[in-house]
């Protein structure tokens, strides 16, 4: 057996380790050994691949082979696991976002869940997430609120502060349609005007888009022929200045008042005035970033789906979606990743969760929608519980391997960290799990997390 | 035999299952790929044979004899069937009286309706056996009831006598209004006891002593040790931080519901529980709470570190002994009342499902939904 994905050519290693972060200087955790290779009976390079007695040798933080039959690097640290996979990521998670900030819907668009992160959640709570394999999350300000601002991806990191843990900071726009307030209901009416509202917002931020890239556009158009103006004259000085010399001796003799030509310059386009709001709507309708809605009902998704139809760019992910079953066929074809928050719910529920099942994550993969699953951030800490979520949905009929996808691959490409998070590949810095058992068991032990190259639980040893 | 048949015809569509009654014989065999008896006993291709909805036999296919023609074959695991330790289930209208902190002889039983959906509910989850109590917000509240899950049994109509040793239990309303006096109440009826008292009093009927600090949970513990009383503390979030005083009380503890994002410390202060080897059961708080939250409150305590087989005995034999039916229901054993669920996957796992439940050995589908 050969090593089957080995890359091992200098200038692709070069590539790689060019882009490694530099190393983190602390206490504890401490930055994964130059050369760390794990052994697995069943190793998880991404959902759908798995190879059984796997080998993966990290170099300095990155992957550099995923195989069967690597040798052993000297002085290499080595691991051992019954399975081994990519760190889990909670789509939609309120970890250590500042309380206050959870749950204020004063919020736009355009604040910035980053600017909520609270500096001093417990590191013991940290440690907590990654003993469950969590290795990253996605947040958002005033869950609830109509606009939930921009979404980041954050890092898990025990002692890290949290500027340095960001692993992007603007990871989606979030929002919200029809939710209960205080308990009630919100009117119909107000359910459908919300819709509305969002689609208004988008074609605002569209609109606003487009007068930006026009002015940028006119501004450049103008900035070159001023600067062709300039060469022009430059370079024509000399004889310029002679022939006003000589008009100027004319005017004289003839006893003729002297004039300088007048140059009009084009009048300099003006900037349209500048909205954050808009700015990252417009961003969103652009298709730079996902739009992430927290919708339940049927009636909503429709009205959503129908009304953003005309934004072709537009990159929508629905999250909670309690009623998406009965819109499977549209998420389908519209492309459209869910957000399932697997939790159970009592019998006297708020309206929006009526639908709610927990069936609903098999049953929008049977139908060949994307789901994602994340802990619902009504609770800081059920970031931690996330593989017991997955368990639930895997109960509940969705295959373990879907489950997995849902809380690694998926996350990471829909909100564009692929290149740092969710899969074993080559080149990749190192965000892995090494566990005692299978992924989403009650039973499972975490035994040793490597996140963004570091080791952060568990010991090493040669 | 037709309907023994029935049954096992019944079993082999049970991923199409019904959410009615199905009735059928409660004299059959059972085979299971992996039976778990009782504790972390798990028994590969085990038999349980069931005769008037008694267990007779519960092992190994060696010691089980001749099997009969129509043996039900399930392809998963079987267990006995969940016992929640506590909970609100059934019961209707509000069960807390406003104006007088004693009524010691109000009973959970006269004010529960055993056709509830409340159970119907339970039973989809593999939960056959529930302690419905009263309110804990009265300084005697009254007497909890131990029912099945299957609409019809009631198991004992007077199971604990509810003590309520918590703020909640004070009102600036009427009296008590302080621990003083709420003590001295309780102690007035344990130091001359008749009736309920008297049974409590004399450890033949076991108190539930709800306390939620630390300093209740003390005070609850001083009671149980003067007057030597058996029993469990409900709610008590972080008795874990007092476990050596909780062991050498006697007293068992009931612990949750526990949903997702529990707070660290009380996971903690099970597993501290569960070192010191406390009997812990799993309460529930149903309708508030989804049913569900039972097997992921042991689940969450699992993966916080308590042993998986006191988390599971938790789940069954253990709630069943705090409840005073230990000797009935809790295990499959020759003489138990055969409670059996048949699950697709190991039942202490979150990624498993009730799909068939057995209570007196009636057979009731709806564990898929």
């Amino acid at each position: 057996m050969q090593a089957i994905f080995s890359l091992l050519q200098p200038c692709l290693l070069a590539c790689g380790l060019a882009a490694a972060p530099a190393p983190f200087v602390g206490d504890e955790p401490v930055p994964a050994p130059t050369d760390l290779f794990v052994r697995a009976a069943k190793l998880h390079v991404r959902p759908g691949r798995v190879i059984d007695n796997g080998m993966l040798w990290i170099h300095d933080g990155r992957i550099l082979a995923v195989g069967t039959d690597i040798k052993v690097p000297k002085d290499a640290k080595v691991i051992e696991g019954k399975v081994v996979c990519p760190g889990f990521i909670d789509s939609w998670s309120s970890f250590a976002l500042e309380p206050n900030a959870l749950r204020d819907d004063r919020v736009g668009p355009s604040t910035l869940a980053v600017d909520a992160v609270d500096s001093f959640v417990d590191a013991r709570h940290e440690q907590a997430l990654l003993n469950s394999g969590v290795t990253a999350f996605r947040v958002q300000p005033a869950i609830g609120a109509r606009a939930t601002g921009v979404g980041a991806m954050l890092r898990t990191h025990p002692t890290r502060p949290f500027g340095e843990t960001t692993v992007l900071a603007d990871a989606c726009v979030a929002t919200s349609i029809g939710l209960s307030r205080d308990g009630r209901a919100i009117d119909v009416f107000d359910r459908v005007t919300s819709v509305d509202r969002v689609v208004g917002a988008l074609a605002d931020g569209l609109a606003y888009h487009i007068d930006q890239n026009e002015y940028r556009h006119e501004l450049a158009e103008w900035e070159k022929k001023i600067a062709d103006k300039q060469k022009e004259l430059e370079e024509g000085f000399k004889k310029a200045k002679k022939d006003r010399e000589k008009a100027q001796t004319e005017a004289k003799d003839k006893g003729n008042e002297f004039k300088d030509k007048e140059y009009k310059e084009d009048k300099k386009p003006k900037a349209p005035r500048y909205d954050a709001d808009k700015e990252i709507l417009g961003r969103v309708a652009a298709g730079e970033l996902p739009l992430v809605v927290e919708v339940h009902r049927a009636l909503e998704i429709r009205a959503l789906l129908e009304g953003t139809e005309r934004f072709e760019r537009l990159r929508l992910v629905l999250a909670g979606a309690s009623e998406a079953a009965q819109c499977a066929e549209a998420l389908k074809e519209r492309r459209v990743p869910v957000i399932v928050w697997p939790q159970p719910l009592p019998a006297d529920r708020p309206s929006e969760y009526r639908g709610a099942n927990l069936a609903l994550a098999a049953e929008l993969a049977h139908e060949g929608v994307e789901v994602l699953i994340g802990s619902g951030a009504n609770d800081a800490l059920a970031t931690r519980d996330l593989p017991l979520l997955a368990a639930l949905a895997v109960g509940h009929g969705l295959s373990p391997e879907e489950a997995l996808a849902a809380l690694t691959t998926r996350p990471a490409r829909v909100f564009d960290c692929g290149d740092q998070l969710g899969t074993l590949e080559l080149g990749r810095q190192a965000d892995v799990l090494v566990l005692d058992g299978e992924p989403f068991s009650a039973t499972t032990k975490v035994r040793l997390v490597i996140s963004g190259g570091e080791v952060v639980v568990g010991e090493v040893s040669k | 035999m037709l309907s023994m048949i029935l049954v096992a015809g019944g079993l082999l569509a049970a991923g199409t299952s019904s959410d009615h009654i199905q009735g059928g014989s409660a004299t059959f065999t059972l085979r299971a790929e992996h039976l778990r008896l009782y504790g972390n006993q798990v028994i590969e291709n085990g038999i349980v044979k069931v005769e008037n909805g008694k267990v007779t036999y519960a092992g190994d296919a060696k010691g089980a004899g001749e099997l009969g023609h129509d043996v039900i074959e399930h392809k998963g695991w079987a267990s006995p069937g969940l016992v929640a330790a506590r909970t609100r289930s059934g019961l209707s209208g509000d069960t807390l009286e406003p104006k007088r902190p004693m009524t010691a002889q109000a009973r959970a039983a006269d004010v529960l309706s055993l056709e509830h959906a409340d159970f119907r509910r339970a039973r989809s989850e593999g939960i056959t056996t529930m302690v419905v109590t009263l309110s804990p917000a009265n300084v005697a509240s009254g007497l909890s009831a131990v029912v099945k899950t299957d609409g019809a049994t009631m198991v004992e109509r007077e199971a604990h006598l509810q003590l309520g040793l918590s703020a909640d239990a004070l009102r600036n309303n009427r009296y008590p209004t302080s621990y003083g006096a709420a003590l001295e109440l309780i102690e007035g009826e344990l130091s001359k006891p008749t009736g309920v008292w008297e049974r409590a009093a004399t450890g033949k009927l076991p108190v539930m002593l709800d306390a939620v600090s630390r300093d209740e949970i003390q005070r609850a513990l001083a009671l149980a040790g003067e007057y030597k009383l058996k029993g469990v503390l409900t709610r008590a979030p972080l008795a874990g931080e007092l476990a050596a005083d909780v062991r050498k009380s006697g007293l068992g503890v009931i612990v949750g519901p526990f949903g997702f994002g529990t707070e660290q410390r009380l996971l903690d202060s099970v597993t501290a529980l569960g070192r010191e080897r406390v009997p812990l059961a799993f309460g529930l708080e149903s309708p508030d709470w989804p049913e569900a939250s039972l097997r992921i409150s042991a689940a969450l305590c699992v993966r916080a570190g308590l042993d998986a087989t006191m988390a599971w005995e938790g789940l069954t034999t253990t709630a069943a002994a705090l409840a005073g039916v230990g000797a009935r229901v809790g295990k499959l054993a020759p003489g138990y009342d055969a409670d059996i669920v048949l699950w697709n996957g190991d039942p202490l796992e979150l990624s498993s499902r009730a799909v068939t439940v057995f209570i007196g050995g009636v057979r009731h589908d709806g564990g898929a939904h």
